[in-house]
């Protein structure tokens, strides 16, 4: 959370990402939840704080191509091209996911509908058909541009001396976070 | 009746890298936008149905009170999960309809077993069978064959009520039209009315190009008054 707070802009995370509200007032409640009823409520919210927070930051930070280009250097141009185009497919999918649910939202306005549970399903079932109906035509391109395992890509990356210090902060905090509590406070034994 | 209007005034409709200006009045009738692919005419769709707020300017209506727009892809204005829920949601009758669009019998068949085509014919049909002081219909001729295409000009040809707006990259088939408007470099641009908007519409079909050079003014840009002017003497 620290190294997030230092170094993740959060102050425009939270801006540009205004529907990740609902999801902190849910953890909130079961959180507190928990915490009233048999605890670790507390630990269980700042847990789930911090995977939220990496969350919205990788997705915000997100660059067209940059999980290709980390798939093919860490495995190569066999396996690590195929899950970076995963990876990218996927992420992909999550833009046009918001874009048809505007679109859908738009629909129901006009036909005066407000967004209810009940026509929730009707959203569900155009959002889940059109994902499929994308990812069987992506399956067609790919298959007639002779796609059939790997590829040649040679990544590229986009590095400041802010990535670096990030990064050393990052690998410290592993390695801080990893020693047992004990090693630094000998009371605590 | 009181009359309809609309007032786009001083619209700016700022997008990622480009930005679309519009200024003009609307009156009852028949409006054909026209612009090539990624002019803006979604955007100004939107505008104009009130579903995208402008950056800056306003749109004034005036004895408007019902407004709709037909999307582009059909599939997101899709609420029933058979032919005959759709009807019904919409409040027209799916037989009536279903028979206008060759497709009757097909009441109690899924929306997802239509064609892309067959489900455009049927929102438009059922958008069609009711009355809107505001419509919108973007890109309408968009996955429709040349007898469907035909069959819709009639159709909007006959429409007396309220504003119809069409926004179209449609080069062929074209209703009877009272205004012609285009989008040039991201800015909207009335040509005024028919038959004096053809001289000044300069992204016209060739063929009505060719027929304003031969001397040969059609009235209007539907089928039958191009043929007209294709076989005046």
């Amino acid at each position: 959370m620290i190294w997030w707070v230092v170094f993740a802009k959060p102050r425009d995370l939270l801006k540009n990402n205004r529907g990740v509200f609902p999801l902190l007032i849910l953890i909130a409640f079961f959180s507190g939840f928990m915490e009233l009823t048999g605890g670790g409520g507390v630990s269980y919210g700042i847990r789930m704080l911090a995977i939220l927070a990496i969350g919205i930051w990788l997705y915000s930070d997100y660059r067209k191509g940059e999980f290709l280009d980390l798939g093919t250097w860490l495995l190569g141009t066999g396996i690590g091209f195929d899950l970076g185009m995963v990876a990218e497919m996927g992420m992909q999918s999550i833009d046009t996911f918001s874009s048809d649910f505007v679109w859908i939202r738009r629909a129901q306005e006009l036909k005066g509908e407000a967004f209810s549970v009940r026509n929730l399903l009707s959203t569900g079932i155009i959002l889940v058909t059109r994902t499929v109906r994308r990812a069987d035509d992506t399956a067609e391109v790919l298959s007639v541009r002779g796609y059939t395992k790997g590829g040649s890509y040679c990544p590229g990356f986009r590095t400041t001396w802010k990535d670096f210090v990030g990064a050393i902060a990052a690998v410290f905090l592993v390695i801080i976070s990893s020693i047992p509590a004990s090693e630094f406070f000998i009371l605590y034994r | 009746m009181p009359d309809v209007k609309v007032f786009t005034k001083n619209i700016r409709v700022i997008r990622q890298n480009w930005t679309l200006t519009a200024d003009g009045s609307w009156s009852e009738g028949l409006h054909v936008v026209t612009g090539a692919v990624g002019s803006g005419k979604s955007t100004l769709a939107l505008t104009l149905a009130g579903l995208l707020k402008p950056s800056s300017g306003e749109i004034q209506r005036e004895g408007i009170s019902s407004v709709m727009m037909v999307f582009q892809d059909p599939e997101f204005q899709v609420t029933g999960s058979t032919v005959e829920e759709e009807c019904s949601s919409w409040g027209v009758d799916p037989d009536a309809v279903l028979q206008r669009i060759n497709l009757s019998g097909k009441n109690s068949f899924s929306i997802r077993e239509l064609s892309r085509g067959e489900l455009k014919r049927l929102l438009l049909e059922c958008v069609l069978s009711k009355q809107y002081d505001l419509l919108i219909l973007d890109e309408p001729f968009s996955s429709l064959d040349c007898y469907e295409k035909e069959r819709l000009s009639r159709e909007l040809s006959e429409r007396r009520h309220g504003i119809t707006v069409i926004l179209t990259h449609e080069q062929s088939i074209f209703p009877r039209t009272d205004y012609v408007w285009e989008i040039i470099d991201s800015s909207l641009c009335c040509r005024g009315k028919m038959p004096g908007a053809l001289v000044l519409w300069r992204s016209a079909p060739s063929l009505i190009k060719n027929l304003i050079l031969a001397d040969k003014i059609p009235k209007n840009i539907s089928p039958d008054d191009l043929v007209e002017a294709l076989c005046r003497t």
